[in-house]
């Protein structure tokens, strides 16, 4: 029997527009954010996306969340998937209660499931009398930890986790792990992108190296850290000099040359 | 065209409960900020009320107004347009920054954008209640009384409403392309202001041509002042207007058609936009 995926990227490319440095030149480049991606996730599994700065992993993510839409190739995605970042929109003059309240709205819950979810965010997000407090006097640990509550209440079929982990303690981050492991025994797909190595060796069964928004590898997950792990101390023992070449050289494949200008030229980075 | 028309209106009435709560959560966060909160919502157009009543009405010593045969003092005949003008005009400007102040909801989630118009309409709709309530007020104190004709009031206020969705959604996504539709409208509100007859009487005009006054007429927004006045005032009906009726409905619908197309065109790549 063929192996069912949740999500499938056939020749998956994203294109930005750059502003050209010289006025006059009115051909704007245009820059490959994702070029060329090929993959397929089965369903249930968890990976681990690994990159530097700058290599594509936020866009990977909002498009793999379906925020964004590509430009080239064919991505098919089955089931729901939801965003789970560290900066997310709560608003800081209302309460925590009203941002659960306002956030389940925003993401299309009914007015009964969003009752249901309060308590599991109050519980997880550990942050008691401050329910009632507006978000504006929480502490930075405390505002990532009641946005990740709600996210994670969501329940969603597919779960594209954006360096959550990366704030909040480490008591609360191996809070989350477990919640994580949990879903993962539901048998829910799980893209996991995060800077640290040893927390995608712990929980992820395959990664994903993007680099210089190509995919680089894509297997499995001790081949890929050790690979990713080895590429970072390569990079990081060159000169400055031969760094900015690498850089320079990476930067020069991701643009398309003389392209017609776009309607919008709008600069976009991420 | 059709296509796009029924992907926004579906759009909206499947979510609802989404524009409910986001208006009024929008509302609470404003009233938050300040001290006094709901007060600010009446008392700053009172004193712009005031302002205009003092300029034109006390200096410029404007006299009862006659239209059709019924005199009105100018206070009230001027507020009776200007009540409407706070609905309008507020829409219009929020209106066209309704998808780009909501940068960080649609950035981190699926979102249905079509919706977020409506929401900066509903959020209005609620201040321009509260308008209401205290210009009834005001009115039966000074011997203003409701009549049967009042009733209208509810369809012109509907049609505020949907020109307005129809307008936002126009200008909303105009203002993703081009960040410059939101100053070039700021500007355009002042004119407009002055330009509506809101402050002033459109029989003043009687020495220009007589084109001007069509021009002046051919005014969405001066449909619905007129109307609200007609309600308060004149009680000659709707179908008195059946002229500027037909013409209002068709720039509504030529913005609505116009605004859900480049809507349902442009609905992936406002992320890009930002």
């Amino acid at each position: 029997m063929e192996q069912e995926y949740a999500i499938e990227f056939n020749h998956v490319s994203k294109i930005y527009s750059l502003k050209s440095k010289d006025k006059k030149n009115t051909n704007d480049k245009r820059f490959y954010a994702l070029k060329d991606i090929n993959f397929k996730i089965p369903k249930g599994e968890v990976v681990g996306i690994l990159g530097t700065n700058g290599s594509g992993k936020s866009t990977m993510s909002i498009i793999l969340a379906g925020i964004s839409d590509i430009d080239e190739g064919e991505m098919i995605v089955k089931g729901e998937q939801a965003l789970i970042g560290i900066q997310l929109g709560l608003n800081q003059q209302l309460t925590g209660e009203e941002n659960i309240e306002l956030k389940g709205a925003l993401l299309g819950l009914s007015k009964k499931k969003i009752e249901e979810i309060k308590q599991m965010v109050i519980d997880f997000a550990e942050i008691g009398d401050f329910l009632y407090q507006p978000v504006k006097k929480y502490s930075s640990g405390m505002k990532s930890r009641l946005g990740f509550s709600i996210n994670l209440a969501l329940n969603p079929d597919i779960l594209i986790i954006d360096e959550a982990l990366s704030v909040g303690d480490k008591g609360f981050a191996q809070k989350c792990l477990n919640k994580m492991n949990e879903l993962k025994l539901e048998g829910k797909t799980i893209v996991f992108i995060s800077h640290s190595l040893p927390q995608v060796r712990e929980f992820c069964d395959k990664a994903m190296w993007i680099e210089g928004g190509m995919l680089k590898e894509y297997g499995n997950i001790n081949d890929v850290c050790d690979h990713y792990a080895e590429y970072v101390d390569y990079y990081n023992h060159l000169s400055n000099a031969d760094k900015k070449k690498e850089r320079d050289a990476k930067f020069e494949k991701r643009i398309i040359p003389n392209s017609k200008k776009g309607f919008f030229s709008s600069l976009l980075r991420w | 065209m059709f296509k796009s028309m029924k992907y926004v209106i579906h759009e909206n009435f499947t979510n609802l409960f989404r524009i409910y709560s986001i208006s009024k959560y929008e509302l609470l966060a404003d009233m938050r900020d300040t001290r006094l909160g709901l007060f600010w919502n009446f008392a700053h157009p009172l004193i712009q009320v005031l302002t205009y009543w003092f300029a034109f009405g006390v200096v410029f010593n404007k006299k009862d107004v006659m239209v059709y045969n019924v005199s009105v003092p100018y206070i009230f005949w001027m507020m009776g347009g200007m009540v409407i003008w706070f609905f309008i005009s507020p829409c219009i400007t929020n209106g066209c920054n309704a998808i780009f102040s909501k940068t960080n909801v649609i950035t981190k989630m699926k979102f249905p954008v079509s919706v977020l118009p409506a929401t900066v309409v509903l959020k209005e709709l609620f201040n321009h209640f509260c308008l209401m309530i205290i210009l009834f007020i005001i009115y039966f104190i000074f011997g203003v009384y409701p009549t049967i004709q009042w009733i209208e009031l509810l369809y012109y206020c509907f049609s505020a409403v949907i020109f307005s969705i129809s307008l936002s959604l126009t200008t909303s996504v105009l203002n993703m392309l081009i960040r410059d539709t939101r100053k070039m409208i700021l500007a355009i509100m002042r004119l407009l202001l002055y330009l509506t007859p809101i402050l002033w009487n459109l029989n003043s005009l009687n020495s220009m041509p007589r084109w001007v006054g069509y021009i002046m007429k051919a005014n969405p927004i001066y449909y619905l002042v007129q109307g609200y006045r007609d309600c308060f005032f004149y009680h000659k009906g709707i179908l008195f207007y059946h002229n500027s009726m037909i013409l209002f409905w068709l720039i509504t619908f030529i913005l609505f058609a116009f605004g859900s197309s480049m809507m349902y065109k442009f609905k992936h790549k406002f992320i890009d936009m930002i």
